[in-house]
């Protein structure tokens, strides 16, 4: 008698596990030529679950007050056994986040993997993305140290430039006119409870999208061709393709590994990379510290407020540049997928990495 | 349409919030006005005290003139403490506020003996708004020369630079420590204290207290140097276990990729 046997057979008479696995994991079939980008989801879900982990044991110790948290930090960092180790996972790795999801999302666009029938994929994962940027913001106030404050002071800041209800949306984000105690609160509250619930309910949403309309065809090789999308629902079957268990899942977890690899080099030999020296210090209201930056994922929207002579101008150019990305889906509504087949939107791409990288370079040096 | 622009408004909001950053906090009244002026009253020491180790330690104006920095028409009252310039012999007085020990050896030197007749005070050797951080090099032929020879200077000198050279090593290794996350606080205070009684002591320029208690700070320093130590080598253990970690995970990566190959070579 096996027990291990027995328990999923009794599990497979009421609900039909043995159906569901297969139906999800060796009878899934991808696309013959699904490449490597195609591993950032499963790279992206391990990240998020190590967060989920290392954010749970840094609760532990951790004290949401402005008075105690920075010296709660530093006894993580040097009194809790492996608590530097914790804390720095967490730190690199809500950065290296950020990457893959910029990765995920410029190779999704690269082969227009967001177009018709996915747009709720698209923009489930964009908000995803948005999502991620808020749960690094309200991060990044937690150690109450002096990046932490005057990081959270300019950001909460700039709301203030919308007309009417800046002032107003100011003091409701920060809980007063200053970034105080009650700042601090709020933006605990949200990065360990109100954020990862409904960013892993969105992860849920993303996955159903993905798993229910079907994994896209890469456009490339001399076999593909543009096939009309029907109007009404229809799973894209890949009746040639390879099982998803274990043919792609072995590919997935290789990336993992390598993704991991790369976590745990930075968190040992260059923590200090995603670290400024302002980091180190406890919030002191009373100085600024010269010099403040924010994140370099932020960099080019702080730059992008350089540029423009009004506050509010610049606001809006990066919103309608973000907002025109969410709904991309819904203008870009072409069958061709094929990259050499999209030169203008191939340019606009480059030119959009370009803008990303030169503005982010340029807000550093400034 | 509408949909559409309610999207758009929606995540011009969203991203709003999220990346708004500006400029930071406007700086004391002091430099305000005094930034605006020119020459010895206004730009020259505004300039130099941006680039000096007061500014970088949060020493602003107020801290050495008084006054009130909050206040534009109270700024530099004298019922809010302003001092305004000291005269020549009592600048000693002005720094030794706050540099106590200092202070109590110059005035026992030869140097503090004869300030009130023209001899150096502090800031004949260290610069007044552009004071740097104190280092060995400030004793040099071009700066002693003005007022005698080099000889006793050079060999004071030559007692005190082991000694200081070991003083810059550790902060040094104090900083990378810092920078990597150690609490490093009781260090960074141990270290301080040495340093400035070490300095303390040079200030007396008297070449034989220098000689004779010396070695005390060189053992002081020691120790400090000793804990240091233990710590960079945790921090090389970290790297190995750190590296081993690596290494195992680019191991397992490349096993899976094998793996797979052995799918391919079925589909």
């Amino acid at each position: 008698m096996n027990p291990a046997k027995e328990a999923i057979d009794w599990l497979d008479r009421r609900l039909g596990v043995r159906e569901l696995v297969h139906k999800n994991l060796g009878g899934y079939l991808l696309p013959r030529n699904i490449n490597i980008w195609y591993t950032l989801g499963a790279v992206l879900l391990a990240m998020f679950g190590l967060q989920f982990l290392t954010g749970t044991l840094l609760l532990v110790f951790y004290v949401p007050d402005t008075e105690k948290a920075f010296a709660s930090v530093t006894m993580i960092m040097n009194e809790i056994p492996y608590g530097w180790l914790i804390r720095y996972l967490h730190v690199v790795g809500s950065n290296l986040i950020i990457v893959f999801l910029l990765a995920h999302m410029l190779s999704v666009l690269f082969m227009g993997s967001y177009k018709r029938p996915r747009e709720l994929t698209w923009v489930s994962g964009f908000v995803l993305f948005n999502l991620a940027l808020v749960f690094c913001l309200t991060g990044y106030l937690l150690p109450w140290s002096q990046l932490s404050f005057w990081a959270t002071t300019v950001a909460t800041d700039a709301a203030g430039a919308i007309p009417i209800v800046g002032d107003q949306l100011v003091a409701f984000m920060r809980g007063g006119s200053t970034v105080n105690e009650a700042t601090l609160g709020r933006f605990f509250a949200l990065h360990v409870m109100g954020l990862p619930l409904v960013f892993f309910a969105l992860i849920g949403v993303h996955l159903f999208c993905v798993r229910r309309v079907g994994i896209s065809k890469p456009p490339f090789g001399d076999e593909y061709r543009t096939t009309e999308i029907p109007l009404s629902f229809h799973h894209e079957e890949h009746q040639d393709g390879v099982p998803f268990h274990p043919n792609y899942t072995i590919k997935d977890m290789a990336m993992v590994f390598f993704a991991l690899a790369l976590l745990v080099g930075i968190t040992f030999f260059a923590p200090w990379l995603f670290i400024p020296p302002d980091a180190l210090e406890p919030a002191d209201p009373f100085f600024t510290p010269p010099n403040i930056k924010p994140e370099w994922y932020f960099l080019w929207a702080y730059q992008t407020l350089k540029i423009f002579p009004n506050e509010l101008l610049g606001l809006a150019s990066q919103g309608l540049a973000m907002g025109f990305l969410a709904i991309l889906p819904f203008f870009d509504r072409g069958l061709e997928r094929r990259p050499a087949h999209r030169p203008l939107f191939v340019t606009l791409y480059l030119l959009g990495i370009l803008l990303f990288v030169g503005l982010s370079l340029w807000g550093h040096y400034s | 349409m509408k949909k559409i622009l309610l999207t758009n408004v929606l995540f011009f909001g969203a991203f709003v919030l999220l990346t708004g950053f500006s400029a930071a906090a406007s700086p004391s009244v002091c430099i305000e006005c005094h930034g605006g002026l020119s020459g010895q009253l206004g730009e020259i020491p505004t300039a130099e005290w941006h680039t000096s180790v007061h500014s970088r330690s949060r020493v602003s104006c107020h801290d050495c003139h008084g006054g009130d920095p909050t206040d534009y028409v109270e700024a530099m009252s004298a019922d809010r403490g302003f001092i305004g310039v000291p005269v020549y012999a009592e600048v000693p007085a002005f720094c030794g506020r706050c540099h106590v020990g200092v202070e109590e050896d110059y005035r026992a030197s030869l140097h503090g003996q004869v300030v009130e007749f023209g001899g150096p005070n502090c800031v004949t050797c260290h610069e007044n708004h552009a004071v740097q951080v104190a280092s060995i090099d400030l004793i040099n032929e071009i700066s002693c020369s003005r007022c005698h020879t080099y000889d006793k200077p050079a060999l004071i000198k030559q007692e005190i630079s082991d000694t200081e050279a070991m003083l810059s090593r550790l902060d040094n290794s104090i900083a990378s420590l810092y920078r990597v996350g150690f609490d490093t606080g009781q260090l960074k205070d141990e270290l301080f204290s040495t340093r400035n009684n070490f300095r303390r002591l040079f200030h007396s320029v008297d070449i034989d207290k220098i000689r004779a208690e010396t070695a005390g700070f060189d053992a002081d320093l020691e120790e400090t140097k000793a804990t240091i130590n233990a710590l960079e080598e945790t921090l090389g253990q970290r790297k190995i276990v750190g590296g081993a970690f690596v290494l195992l995970l680019i191991l397992g990566g490349c096993i899976a990729l094998l793996i797979r190959r052995t799918y391919e070579n079925k589909e």
